[in-house]
């Protein structure tokens, strides 16, 4: 059997899953799928979520381009089809000096992304979410896990660009694994004034998140071949799924704003703001682990060097 | 005569000015309202043109000491050949100089060679002075007029000059260059790089090549973006400025606080006429939820176009930095290495980092060749910091000084080995977001400098600090000198053609190390006070003797030493 980049999921994390859902774990299997899962979780929206995203798609209506997100969306399905040659390739080549001697494998990943992102910075989509969205408490993670788990085509979506029913619950898990982690990425206007650092100059809190996930994987082509006598065969396999992860939480934000970009959206309200926080939540977590596993090579990590 | 007996008008103005902690970091005070200069003997200095082929020959020229490194590939290396393993013990102090400021000692003099050759000598607060270094009199000496509310994150270094044909260079704490006429100290220009308000300073030597002088910014801990740029060396005219932290490569408005300051000398490769530079950490240090991504280039080794500006290529050392650990040391270039088990041969860009490795580049590329074994022990090593709300205690190894920090190293072309002052300390590091707290001069985190014992990780060795050499092409490290005290080893290192390196230690005494093996072959106690400087050599045919210099005293407030002021040169006839 070759390499699996998959990632592992514990009995301890699958229970947490379940818990935090507010499942019985006598009512599921010992491993359920997530489709299993929805069966069994409560099935109401909280009235805060339905308030928050009717707020968003008040504030967004009319400024966000269809077209735009629609071709986003779908160039990255068409991404995903062949995203896995990438952890084949394992090392860009390269063929000449800087960023433009190295063949591009991460980059043509997120490649259809970039206008759609930059249009949303032009809208000012991210201000509005600062504006609406709470931070990342407890409560608010939990329902955003409900509410992402009970919306039919969220997760369906990422079926159809690759997920195994693993690796999204995987991505469920990270959102519902990681509420101190996530509190600590605050929204701006939660930083005080007069803190060490200028916060004007401190982006709004979904804008770093998905901003900073992106430029995470656009690193990846350059540090991979830089550092490739530090590289092993692990360390590919998680930059390979932690760029997956990372996209398909970009994907489930795309996925959201389209949705408030068409007049029939296929969201509530609250599934809205479940899909943009679960979006955001994904590539926060998997960005600071993408960071720690593939680019922190210290000493244990690090493939031996020929020389000692 | 000595310095301390002559009455010099910038020499006092430097001693009154005061430089103190304060909320916003250190400050000076009672610096004067205008520049002051004091010509003493200034027709001793010989009148001839520094040229570009002097400059080029660099080390290879035993009579002078040109520029920060001695050449533009970074080297610290002496090719006068007076001293050597065998006669070192007979070294004597030739003389000694109260330079007059009891401030920042980090700097490395510039020796222009003549009858007699003319050492200029800076230290902080923005204070030179040109200096027969035959006799060790001052020529003439010039006090540039800080201004207090210029901000400084760590002291008031200033580490040297440089000097092309009838001018000399010196950076200003106002983040400015001060260009000045090497022969009487005269104010020729003066051009400011950026607003000190705004937190941007200036500390390291520049450098000249072709009439292109270079400089940097400090400033990172507050907040600023860093950049660098070309100045005509005649006029001071900006030529070019590259900022190293691209706005593409940052999320919003988080660009304008990247950090990513270059505030020690870059190396330049004559060859393929490109600039390698050292890059700090990004901004703010601690809190990196406020700036996500690899914050590129900070960190850094970047190569750079002299002519344009243009990035060539980068090699970050790390990514989304959350520890301090910027790449201070001034990088060098060895030509024609070989590394056997990487099947190379050809030039190397090399360096060390705060996080105590080695890093062997490809010229063309910055791809790794070589990352060296750790120089300094690793302990709690690239891991996320706690947020201050954990209330526990991560005590990191190495500390937010590295591993090597700023100190220049030096490179022994006869060994083939680099020699690195390395720190072993360890600090505890938590983030935050919360309000200012007057005092603490760290950005989006607190830090102790000195943890309590019991959170100190029981494998820390105990070692405070070492002076290493490392094998380039390997990366191992060869021979490691322990060094132990209660102040941070401090100031950089200097080889010779004869196969020694000379350091001075923070508990005061000068080393003479053979440098294949380490062995100490000479010690000489020059002082209670830290040795903050770094050594220069020159061969004077006039007296037919080599003379090493080393400033004596600080960076007391960083080093946690006592601060002082002295010069000191040392001698030993053919």
């Amino acid at each position: 059997m070759g390499r699996s980049y998959k990632p592992q999921i514990t009995a301890r994390e699958r229970g947490k899953l379940t818990t935090q859902l507010g499942v019985a774990e006598s009512s599921v299997d010992s491993e359920p799928t997530l489709e299993e899962l929805r069966d069994v979780i409560d099935s109401g929206t909280d009235s805060q979520f339905a308030t928050m995203g009717e707020s968003i798609r008040s504030d967004l209506t009319g400024k966000l381009e269809g077209d735009v997100l629609e071709s986003a969306i779908s160039d990255l399905e068409e991404a995903f089809e062949g995203a896995e040659t990438v952890r084949e390739t394992g090392v860009p080549a390269r063929h000449g000096p800087g960023d433009e001697g190295v063949d591009e494998l991460y980059r043509e990943l997120i490649d259809p992304i970039w206008d759609a992102y930059d249009h949303l910075v032009d809208v000012g989509l991210f201000e509005s979410l600062e504006e609406n969205l709470p931070a990342f408490t407890a409560e608010h993670i939990d329902h955003t896990a409900r509410e992402v788990v009970n919306a039919d085509g969220l997760l369906d979506d990422l079926t159809d660009c690759g997920f195994d029913d693993r690796e999204r619950t995987a991505l469920l898990l990270t959102v519902v694994d990681n509420n101190t982690r996530l509190s600590r990425w605050v929204p701006t206007r939660d930083i005080p004034d007069g803190v060490e650092f200028n916060v004007d100059y401190v982006p709004p809190l979904y804008h770093r998140a998905i901003g900073g996930g992106l430029l995470w994987i656009k690193a990846l082509d350059r540090h991979l071949v830089q550092k490739e006598i530090l590289l092993t065969e692990d360390i590919l396999d998680n930059a390979f799924w932690r760029t997956k992860a990372i996209l398909g939480g970009v994907y489930l934000f795309l996925r959201a704003v389209r949705d408030i970009a068409t007049t029939d959206g296929e969201l509530t309200d609250g599934q809205l703001v479940a899909a943009l926080s679960a979006g955001a939540a994904i590539t926060i977590v998997n960005m600071e682990e993408l960071m720690q596993e593939v680019f922190w090579l210290h000493e244990e990590k690090r493939a031996p060097s020929s020389a000692r | 005569m000595a310095a301390e007996d002559q009455e010099d008008k910038a020499v006092k103005a430097a001693s009154e000015t005061i430089v103190e902690e304060t909320d916003l970091g250190y400050q000076v005070f009672n610096a004067p309202d205008e520049s002051v200069l004091d010509q003493h003997d200034t027709d001793r200095i010989p009148r001839f043109d520094v040229t570009q082929e002097m400059l080029d020959e660099g080390s290879g020229d035993p009579e002078s000491w040109l520029m920060f490194a001695n050449n533009y590939e970074g080297h610290r290396y002496a090719t006068a050949d007076v001293i050597t393993p065998d006669n070192v013990d007979q070294l004597e102090l030739e003389y000694e100089m109260t330079v007059g400021a009891n401030s920042s000692m980090e700097g490395s003099p510039v020796i222009v060679p003549g009858d007699p050759p003319v050492m200029y000598q800076t230290n902080g607060p923005s204070h030179v002075k040109a200096i027969d270094a035959r006799e060790g009199e001052t020529l003439w000496s010039y006090t540039y007029p800080a201004p207090e509310d210029a901000v400084l994150c760590c002291d008031d270094n200033n580490r040297g000059v440089a000097v092309w044909e009838d001018k000399i260079y010196m950076t200003s704490l106002d983040s400015g260059v001060q260009a000045l006429d090497r022969y009487t100290g005269d104010e020729l220009w003066y051009t400011s790089t950026a607003d000190y308000k705004e937190g941007y300073s200036a500390t390291w030597a520049p450098i000249v090549y072709d009439g292109i002088l270079f400089t940097g910014s400090a400033g990172g801990e507050y907040g600023v973006r860093g950049f660098h740029c070309a100045i005509d060396a005649e006029t001071g005219e900006e030529l070019w400025r590259m900022h190293p932290c691209p706005e593409e490569e940052y999320i919003g408005d988080s660009i304008k606080q990247s950090g990513g300051t270059n505030w020690m000398s870059p190396t330049l490769d004559t060859q393929r006429e490109l600039l390698y530079f050292n890059v700090g950490n990004p901004s703010p240090d601690f809190n990196g939820t406020v700036r996500p991504g690899p914050n590129r280039n900070t960190c850094s080794t970047i190569a750079v176009d002299i002519h344009t500006g243009e990035i060539q290529w980068s090699h970050q050392e790390s990514a989304h930095d959350i520890w301090d650990y910027d790449s201070a040391q001034m990088r060098m270039i060895l030509r024609d290495v070989e590394i056997d088990h990487r099947d190379y041969e050809g030039d190397i860009v090399y360096n060390a980092g705060k996080t105590s490795w080695t890093y062997t580049m490809h010229p063309d590329t910055g791809d790794l060749l070589v990352r060296g074994e750790p120089i300094t022990q690793q302990i709690n090593f690239m891991k996320m910091v706690p947020h201050v709300d954990e209330e526990r205690e991560y005590v990191m190894l190495p500390g937010l000084l590295g591993g090597q920090d700023w100190q220049p190293s030096a490179y022994d072309p006869g060994t083939g080995l680099c020699y690195h002052k390395v720190l072993n300390t360890p600090h505890s590091v938590k983030w935050r977001s919360e309000e200012y707290r007057p005092g603490e001069k760290f950005w989006g985190g607190v830090v102790d400098v000195e943890p309590d014992e019991e959170d100190v990780p029981d494998d820390y060795n105990g070692h405070i600090s070492a002076i290493a050499a490392v094998d380039p092409t390997t990366g191992q490290v060869v021979w490691r000198d322990w060094i132990d005290s209660d102040r941070y080893l401090w100031g950089g290192t200097m080889t010779t053609a004869t196969g020694l390196l000379f350091a001075g230690t923070q508990n005061g005494n000068m080393v003479a190390y053979d440098s294949e093996n380490g062995e100490r072959l000479w010690e000489f106690d020059l002082s209670d006070k830290a040795i903050g400087g770094d050594p220069v050599s020159w061969y004077d045919p006039g007296t037919e003797k080599q003379y090493v210099a080393i400033q004596v005293g600080g960076s007391g407030f960083v080093g946690r030493g006592p601060r002082g002021d002295r010069l000191a040169v040392f001698s030993l006839e053919a």
